[in-house]
């Protein structure tokens, strides 16, 4: 069995953040946590290639490091595609999911990860790929590589992975059917027993998690900061240059308002379809409030106001998608030197 | 408050010339009964069949399916409100005739009953007898009086049958016994509540629509029940199904089922909640505050169960409604699904709410989008004869239109699990 | 970032800190039922409380 293991700059053992422009290098053999996985994969299997690549550039150039990742692959005629585990860094976890996922699809191998929750892989790319939970403690590896290893495993004897508890990935959030002896009346009556005496019950169903977002520290002094607004009411120019689509909106928009006090309503539309769009095509600042900005940017209430807006449409987004448009939008506006951001939304 | 039932088990059910119980045998006065229910001028006519357990055989347009049973004379009226003069529900004695129903037929678009193939183990009335009664309304009669004139033919027919055995000794006695809200609370043993939604307001009910003590619950802000009321005839289905039987209000599989943790000392049932599932944000909002605050001010529970009627909103509604009770510290859990809500059957269009201390879910499957090949049946008996045929060479059934195995009322096996 | 939204319980479920209470949804920081005037000011009015929670420690905010 001829295995192809990922890892980022940290792992393979080139450096840590300093290290994260680290260009695509392959290695012969097994690198770092590759010899553990392995060792667990058993005596069969062997870590042919390591692919390693810093985090800054796998973000950065994601879709050439994913086709010199296929080529690499292939090349080594690899039956197993494993990265990571990442645990929760968020760059890794992203490049990782992007490169199993291409993988899986495009050469049919299984491909195999490890992420903690929290990391922003495992929300874009449960649906398409078995990742496990490794949490977030870097000293579990052992345990991530070897639930990493039974699962791949399992997917190349074609065998069923069997439910999220049982083999210790993220669940997918596919739904399966299954008879079961007990009615829903019994195991409500049951589940609410155990939660009124305080006992261990499993839910049937978990709810979406939001993992915490660290709040930033507070502004220190306002009147020397750069504030831009950002909306997901979707106002846009007039003719929606961009395309932002009303539905699942899979981009946003950085529209100027240098010299502009005032959002006049024939500059401008709304894309997004889910809200009585009148009041708001009547005076767009209504959502973008670019008139009371100016205002308070003319009396120092804030240093200044940045001379774009962002917009983009938050109707029926999926969460996963929203993550990834706010993260981008986020890295803008840090690039563009803004210090705080009101987010107006409908 | 104690209801008392008498259950005289029905093996064997055949229409014949005058209605009587011999040992476990029901013989149904086709003439008798047929005179009975066209006492109601809104009806041309009125057929009737009988399906036994076990056959080959399907019912379709199935409109609601009902236990009979009759109220001993003295302990109140059957089905009141509904079919008969209002007196309260759940007390007394109720001979119940088990083991079959009446299956009332309606509009061809109602749900199936299949009594053989590989539904027939999760549809709960494939292993009963039935006497289907096919209410034909006059034709020129609005369509809301001819739901109303079906679902009283059906009640009528039920509560017919279930007096043949008035005066007969039971094989067998239930009792349902609670004391309500005013029980002491005992260390250790859970006062629990079970909230209900009886009807969801994405429907206007019809004036005629008889769902809470004959009343159609328009304008209606929750109410507290006794258990006993809900399976002795003050709760019925409402016209446009939503996944709710009749009969599994008589035999509520989560009442009966908190009854039986009582029995065993594990919890006290203080009490139900009959609720609505709002019409807009502010019906929302009230309604579930009320049924929140009811469960807690008024039934002192320490935990409560929610189910809904119907699709999404009720969903969303049930959610909010727990929430509130877990902010009061109420302990809860609710009962979602099927997964109806897109086809590609993933949790995240299931999920519609998501508070996390709203954490104790049960997840039923089924809907559209579940199916299994339909039997290969001898006889079908459907609201008119083109419904029939068409109902003949199916070649699967989806979840949602076998009747009882999608349930919002908790009689359901077939689960979602989440992979 | 300070967050103005009517609809609070969803911001508040995925985890925002510093939301405001918005206007309403199809008029966040407007009001067009007011005389535009009035309207405006209570434009300012949200805002500067955005700005406010701008420069508070996030908790401050229920």
């Amino acid at each position: 069995m001829r295995v192809v293991h990922y890892l980022n700059q940290f792992f393979a053992g080139i450096g840590g953040e300093e290290a994260a422009g680290a260009p695509p290098e392959v290695r012969d053999g097994a690198q770092g946590p590759g010899r553990l996985l392995q060792q667990l994969l058993g005596p069969e299997a062997q870590v042919t290639r390591t692919l390693v690549c810093g985090d800054n550039y796998a973000a950065e150039n994601l879709e050439q490091l994913t086709a010199w990742a296929l080529d690499r692959v292939r090349e080594a005629e690899a039956d197993l595609f494993v990265a990571g585990p990442c645990f929760e860094a968020g760059r890794y976890g992203v490049a990782t999911g992007a490169l199993c996922a291409a993988v899986q699809q495009q050469l049919g191998i299984p491909a195999v990860t490890g992420m903690a929750e929290e990391n922003p892989g495992v929300d874009l790319y449960r649906k398409d790929l078995y990742i496990i939970d490794s949490g977030t403690n870097v000293t579990a590896m052992r345990e991530a590589v070897s639930r990493m290893a039974s699962l791949a495993l399992r997917l190349l004897a074609g065998e069923e992975v069997g439910p999220p508890s049982e083999a210790g990935y993220h669940p997918r959030g596919l739904i399966r059917d299954a008879f079961v002896e007990e009615t829903a009346a019994q195991r409500l009556v049951r589940m609410v027993y155990a939660k009124a005496t305080g006992a261990k019950y499993e839910s049937e169903l978990r709810g979406a998690v939001f993992p915490k977002v660290p709040a930033p520290p507070p502004v220190i002094d306002l009147s020397r900061a750069k504030v831009a607004i950002v909306t997901d009411g979707g106002v846009v120019p007039k003719g929606n240059p961009d395309r932002i689509q009303g539905n699942a909106a899979q981009n946003w928009g950085a529209y100027s308002i240098a010299g502009i006090d005032d959002l006049r309503a024939e500059d401008y539309e709304i894309t997004h379809g889910g809200y009585d769009k009148r009041y708001v095509e009547e005076d767009p600042d209504r959502m973008v409030p670019v008139d009371v900005m100016r205002e308070l940017e003319r009396q120092g209430v804030v240093g200044k106001v940045h001379d774009q807006f962002i917009s983009t449409s938050g109707l029926a987004n999926p969460i996963a998608n929203s993550r990834r448009l706010g993260r981008e939008i986020a890295k803008k506006l840090k690039e563009d030197g803004v210090d705080a951001v009101i987010l107006v939304s409908a | 408050m104690r209801l008392t039932l008498f259950v005289h088990p029905i093996t064997d059910l055949r229409l014949g010339g005058e209605t009587r119980i011999e040992g476990t045998a029901l013989t149904v006065g086709e003439e008798e009964l047929r005179g009975a229910l066209l006492q109601d001028s809104r009806l041309e006519s009125v057929a009737f069949e009988v399906v036994r357990a076990g056959e080959h055989a399907r019912i379709g347009g199935v409109f609601d399916v009902i236990e009979p049973r009759a109220k001993q004379p003295g302990d109140g009226y059957d089905f009141p409100g509904a079919i008969s003069p209002m007196a309260l529900a759940g007390r007394g004695t109720t001979h119940v005739l088990r083991g079959m129903t009446v299956a009332v037929l309606g509009e061809p678009s109602g749900s199936v009953i299949e009594m053989s193939g590989p539904w027939a183990e999760w549809c709960p009335f494939s292993a009963l007898h039935h006497l289907v009664v096919i209410p034909n309304p006059r034709p020129e009669l609005p369509r809301h009086m001819a739901l109303n004139a079906r679902k009283q033919a059906g009640l009528r027919a039920a509560a017919y049958l279930a007096r043949a055995s008035l005066g007969l000794p039971p094989a067998d006695t239930e009792m349902y016994e609670s004391d309500g809200p005013s029980q002491p609370r005992v260390e250790g043993v859970p006062r629990v509540a079970y909230i209900a939604q009886v009807h969801s307001r994405q429907f206007v009910a019809e004036v005629d629509e008889q769902i809470l003590y004959g009343h159609n619950t328009t304008g209606m802000v929750p109410v507290v029940l006794h258990p006993n009321e809900w399976l002795d005839g003050a709760v019925l289905a409402p016209n446009a199904g939503l996944n709710v039987l009749t009969y599994h209000y008589q035999n509520h599989p989560i009442l009966t089922e908190l009854y039986r943790w009582q029995n065993e000392g594990k919890v006290a049932l203080v009490g139900t909640i009959a609720t609505m599932a709002g019409g807009d944000n502010f019906d929302r909002d009230l309604n579930c505050t009320l049924a929140a605050e009811l469960t807690k001010w008024a039934l002192d529970a320490d935990a409560a169960i929610l189910t809904k009627t119907g699709g999404g909103a009720p969903h969303a509604d049930m959610g909010y409604t727990a929430k509130l009770l877990e902010d009061m510290g109420v302990k809860t859990a609710v009962m979602v699904g099927p997964p109806n809500l897109s086809p590609e059957r993933t949790v995240e269009s299931s999920t519609l709410f998501n508070y996390p201390e709203v954490d104790a879910i049960v997840f039923n499957s089924g809907g559209a989008y579940f199916e299994l090949p339909a039997a290969k049946v001898e006889r079908v008996v459907a609201p008119s004869p083109e419904a029939a045929e068409a109902l003949f060479n199916l070649e699967k059934l989806a979840a949602s239109r076998v009747t009882g195995v999608t349930s919002q009322q908790g009689a359901q096996r077939l689960r979602a699990l989440v992979y | 970032m300070a967050q103005i939204t009517s609809v609070m319980p969803v911001a508040k479920m995925v985890g925002a800190n510093r939301v405001i209470q918005g206007n309403g949804i199809v008029s966040p920081v407007g009001a067009p039922d007011l005389p535009p005037e009035e309207e405006k000011k209570l434009r300012e009015r949200i805002l500067r409380q955005a700005l406010e929670a701008l420069q508070r420690e996030a908790d401050a905010n229920a």
